[in-house]
């Protein structure tokens, strides 16, 4: 995966994590995958889109599907304003924007400090995270934008499933 | 430099990508100059053009290590370097066995593009190919092939380490040689050629500038206070440069049709060949631009349309000869710009196309009854070519005949938003007329409020408008078993409630008023609920990521003037999705309801009231001799259906444009054939002290019949009648044929009046006209071959685009 190799490059052997709110949880994704921060902006619905479709939003001459991380995560919908994140993914070149409740500092971690998935992980948390950072204040879990892609999404099961089942499931 | 890559990567570097895009383009040009040679075999610079594009390959080839390649350029080479340098002649075997050296180059560039590696070749493949290069160089005289038998088996040794799974394509016997050229290797994904484009460097630098200038004037309007006072200049300029950056963009990606027309002289002289026929390839207008994408849009079709020319259109030179043409037959491919649209014309000066054989195969097809043949007119009786699975050749050649045809031809430019038609005129030849868009990336759409969110219809598929207020709310629509429909003109029209259908959240207020717009597209017509109309937009059509499209509702998404997202419908699918059934097979419903009826119309109906002919000029026509017998003030009137009117226009004469001596009027981005019984066009242009064109003085009589022949000759004398300001009042009328209902323009004098009218007679004369009494007034009936009413929907509404 180029990003893993991306991350090994770096000589200090740090890397630098974007730090978002969904819901109750922290999560991060590597400041080199994010192309742009969109601050405060709702997608436009896309009527009959699955759910963990947010919708889409206008991004330099381009309209990017925006994938809801609260969707994907299988939490209520958010009534506050949202964040889009603009992010690239270098192996296809496919951008597309992560809907995220609030967009929080940039912390560095150690190269080393990330810490796999626990094996009690549930089939959703697998497909999405990539592993955690430990906090003092808590976890931060670490996504990888190559798992969140639309079109990678669509071809899961998890996420593709019909929007019918969507609301009973929960974490 | 041998062992480049493994061919499993599949990824060409820069530089052999560069290769490619630049040895097919030499090839292109090679194929052109070798049909060319053909006709002109005398011709030297032909001959160092087609050197200099294999020497070319040959050249980079062995830089790059393309052993393969470079022996067989190498082979053709020195075959042409003999040609030029006059020691052989260009026979036509000899131009054959260059022809195949083509193919056998091209093939070997598909498999480097795909596979990254020019493969071993199996067997003897190239050897055999070279050998007859060698045998051909012999053959001429000059020199023996002493020192050319090319060296194989140094060059084995040194072929890369291609991927054993090729061998196929490059060797060909060579009484084979045509079919290179008809069934082209399908392309694995989009080729280098689609991929790349060559853009005039004055363009680029052009474009440049402007985003310079677009640089500076954003500059600018950052470093402006808010409210300055150059504001609005500033936004002006902004505007200039966006415009002609736009422009300049489009300029780019517009390619010579020429493009497209390059690959025909090839395929027409492999296909003639394959068929015993005497063909020339003529071309007219290939600098006209047109969209990269569409180009590529439009080879297909095209391709289709040329061989159908070739195999079916063109006769066999005995039969031509016979008929008293040349034995060659002419294919003619002109394109040009017109509305913003591109015109692509094949014609051809074959056999045209048998009225009463589609007829006929039609009625085995179970695709008309006889009694529907009986009555269609020659352009209905053609249309019924479009139909999936028609085909009219005789027998099935290995050409074409098998089915599959224009149906496809018509689906495939439809898609990229063009229409297909088709004249011809039996024994005197077949003109097919492809028309494009300039360019799918901006298309005129309606904006429409539903569920809160605002969508894009594209303005082709949108018939028209109609507003139910909130007292006709309940009373409007009716139910028949779970289907709502809306009675539009005695029609009963499926209703699709846009936000339910999409799952939106109802509209606020329930009780207000709605609008249907009424849209059309393949062959479904619907009305389409939307709670509000905005204004219609020019739209930039962006392109949404695969799982969106995968909703199969949209094709897309724009940025609204205000600055908010709107999606666009995909109207078909919208109707697939509802469950609306294609006007073809409700036809066929009604059709057989209404066949009880025979066509007759309903004793009282509402009828327009025109006058057509001059008054006190005797009209003899269908055996007719009213004006005799009935007052003279009765004399110019006629009446027409108000069913089938649609809407009647007032049309500056100058729009009314003329084709093979047939007035046609372009209307809502659809071309009508104008009847003008009463010679109105010609007296006007004449009253405008403009001689009156031959084209118009047939005018009268010619309603029924279409020049098969574009006959651009008449435009010049006609261009003369545009500056004239005079306008003609024109009913748009819809009849209702086999395929559909289609629209006519029928030029009037002057409209006269709305009144209810009640049939006195049926057919006197075969549709020519009949008897109503209007207004206590016997009127004659403007009728014609297909009978109007049933089916037309139509009346005078209200346009709100």
């Amino acid at each position: 995966m180029s990003h893993a190799e991306g991350r090994r490059a770096d000589a200090r052997g740090v890397v630098s994590i974007c730090s978002l709110r969904a819901g109750m949880g922290l999560y991060g994704i590597d400041t080199r995958q994010i192309r742009e921060v969109l601050g405060k902006t709702t997608p436009h619905r896309v009527p009959l889109a699955p759910e963990y479709i947010a919708g889409v939003v206008p991004y330099r001459g381009e309209v990017l599907t925006t994938v809801s991380l609260r969707g994907l995560l299988g939490l209520e919908k958010w009534a506050g304003t949202n964040c889009v994140l603009v992010l690239d993914d270098q192996e296809d070149g496919e951008r597309f924007g992560l809907m995220v409740d609030g967009v929080g500092g940039v912390m560095t971690f150690e190269e080393t400090a990330l810490e796999a998935n626990p094996s009690a992980l549930d089939a959703r948390g697998v497909a999405l995270f990539d592993g955690t950072y430990r906090m003092e204040s808590g976890l931060v879990v670490r996504l990888d934008p190559e798992r969140l892609r639309p079109s990678r999404l669509a071809e899961s099961e998890l996420f593709g499933a019909s929007k019918q089942e969507r609301p009973g499931e929960q974490r | 430099m041998v062992t480049r890559r493994g061919p499993d990567k599949g990824i060409v570097d820069e530089l052999t990508k560069e290769f490619i895009a630049e040895s097919q383009e030499g090839l292109e040009r090679m194929e052109l100059c070798l049909t060319e040679l053909e006709q002109r075999p005398g011709d030297g610079e032909l001959v160092s053009e087609i050197f200099r594009a294999v020497h070319t390959i040959k050249g980079t080839t062995g830089f790059l290590g393309f052993g393969r390649l470079e022996t067989l350029a190498h082979a053709g080479e020195s075959l042409l370097g003999a040609l030029r340098d006059g020691r052989l002649a260009a026979t036509s075997e000899l131009i054959g066995g260059l022809l195949d050296l083509m193919d056998g180059l091209r093939a070997i560039l598909r498999l480097i593009e795909a596979t990254g590696a020019e493969g071993r070749p199996s067997a003897d493949e190239d050897c055999e190919l070279i050998a007859l290069l060698a045998e051909l160089k012999a053959g001429g005289g000059g020199l023996a092939a002493a020192g050319e038998p090319a060296p194989r088996s140094r060059r084995d040794a040194s072929t890369s380490t291609g991927s054993g799974q090729v061998g196929h394509a490059v060797s060909r016997p060579v009484g084979d040689a045509g079919s290179a050229g008809l069934w082209p290797a399908p392309a694995a994904g989009p080729s280098t050629q689609e991929r790349t484009l060559r853009i005039d460097v004055e363009v680029l630098n052009r474009m440049m500038n402007l985003v310079g200038e677009l640089v500076l004037t954003r500059n600018q309007i950052l470093q402006s206070a808010p409210g300055a006072e150059n504001f609005p200049d500033l936004a002006r300029r902004l505007d200039t440069v966006t415009a002609e950056l736009r422009e300049s963009v489009m300029e780019a990606r517009m390619q010579p049709v020429g493009h497209l027309f390059s690959k025909f002289p090839r395929m027409v002289r492999d296909l003639a060949r394959t068929c015993g026929r005497q063909v020339r390839i003529e071309f007219e207008g290939q600098a006209t631009g047109l969209d990269k994408s569409l180009l590529e849009a439009m080879r297909d079709p095209l391709t289709h349309a040329v061989r159908n020319s070739v195999d079916h259109g063109i006769e066999p030179p005995e039969e031509r000869v016979k008929a008293g043409k040349p034995a060659e037959g002419v294919v003619r491919l002109r394109a040009f710009h017109q509305n913003g649209s591109v015109v692509i014309v094949v014609i051809d000066d074959g056999a045209g196309i048998s009225t009463a054989r589609v007829l006929a195969k039609a009625i085995e097809r179970g695709l008309a009854t006889p009694e529907e043949a009986e009555q269609m007119t020659g352009r209905e009786a053609l249309e019924l070519i479009f139909v999936a699975g028609f085909s009219t050749a005789a027998e099935v050649t290995n050409v074409s005949g098998r089915g599959v045809g224009m149906d496809v031809v018509r689906t495939n430019v439809e898609k990229v938003g063009g229409s297909v038609e088709l004249e011809s005129r039996e024994g005197l030849g077949t003109t097919i007329r492809l028309r494009v868009p300039l360019t799918l990336a901006i298309v005129p759409a309606l904006v429409v409020r539903s569920g809160g969110q605002s969508f894009a219809v594209p303005q082709n598929s949108l018939v028209e408008l109609v507003y139910v207020p909130r007292r006709d709310r309940e009373s409007a629509v009716e139910r028949m078993g779970t289907a709502e429909l809306y009675r539009l003109r005695e029609r009963l029209l499926p209703l699709v409630w846009l936000d339910r259908l999409l799952e939106l959240e109802p509209s606020v207020d329930a009780a207000a008023g709605f609008y249907i717009a009424v849209v059309e597209s393949d062959g479904r017509r619907f009305g389409l609920v939307v709670d509000d109309l905005k204004a219609p937009e020019e739209i930039v059509v962006k392109p949404l990521s695969g799982a969106l499209r995968e909703i199969g509702m949209f094709s897309g998404a724009t940025v609204l003037g205000n600055g908010m997202l709107a999606l666009i419908l995909d109207v078909s699918a919208t109707g697939a999705r509802a469950g609306v059934r294609p006007a073809e097979e409700e036809m066929k419903v009604v059709g057989a309801e209404a066949g009880r009826g025979a066509g007759r119309i309903e004793l009282e109906s509402s009828m327009v009231i025109y006058e057509s002919w001059k008054r006190g000029e005797s009209w003899k026509r269908g055996g007719s001799e009213l004006d005799e017998e009935r007052g003279s003030a009765s004399r110019g009137q006629m009446a027409m259906p108000l069913s089938a009117v649609e809407r009647i226009e007032s049309v500056p004469l100058s729009e009314i444009e003329y084709a093979g001596g047939e007035a046609m009027l372009q209307y809502r981005g659809e071309l009508l054939p104008i009847e003008d019984e009463g010679g109105v066009l010609g007296e006007m242009s004449a009253a405008s002290g403009l001689a009156a064109s031959r084209s118009m003085e047939r005018g009268p009589g010619a309603d029924g019949c279409r020049d098969g022949a574009e006959t651009a000759e008449t435009a010049p004398t006609l261009e003369a009648l545009k500056d004239d300001g005079g306008r003609a009042t024109v009913l748009i009328c819809l009849r209702a044929g086999a395929r559909g209902a289609r629209r006519v323009g029928v030029v009037v004098r002057r409209v006269l009046d709305v009144a209810a009218g009640t049939l006195l007679a049926s057919d006197r004369a075969e549709g020519e006209g009949r008897l109503a009494m209007v207004k206590n007034r016997v009127t004659l009936m403007h009728l014609e071959r297909a009978e109007p009413a049933e089916e037309a929907a139509a009346a005078i509404f209200e346009e709100v685009a």
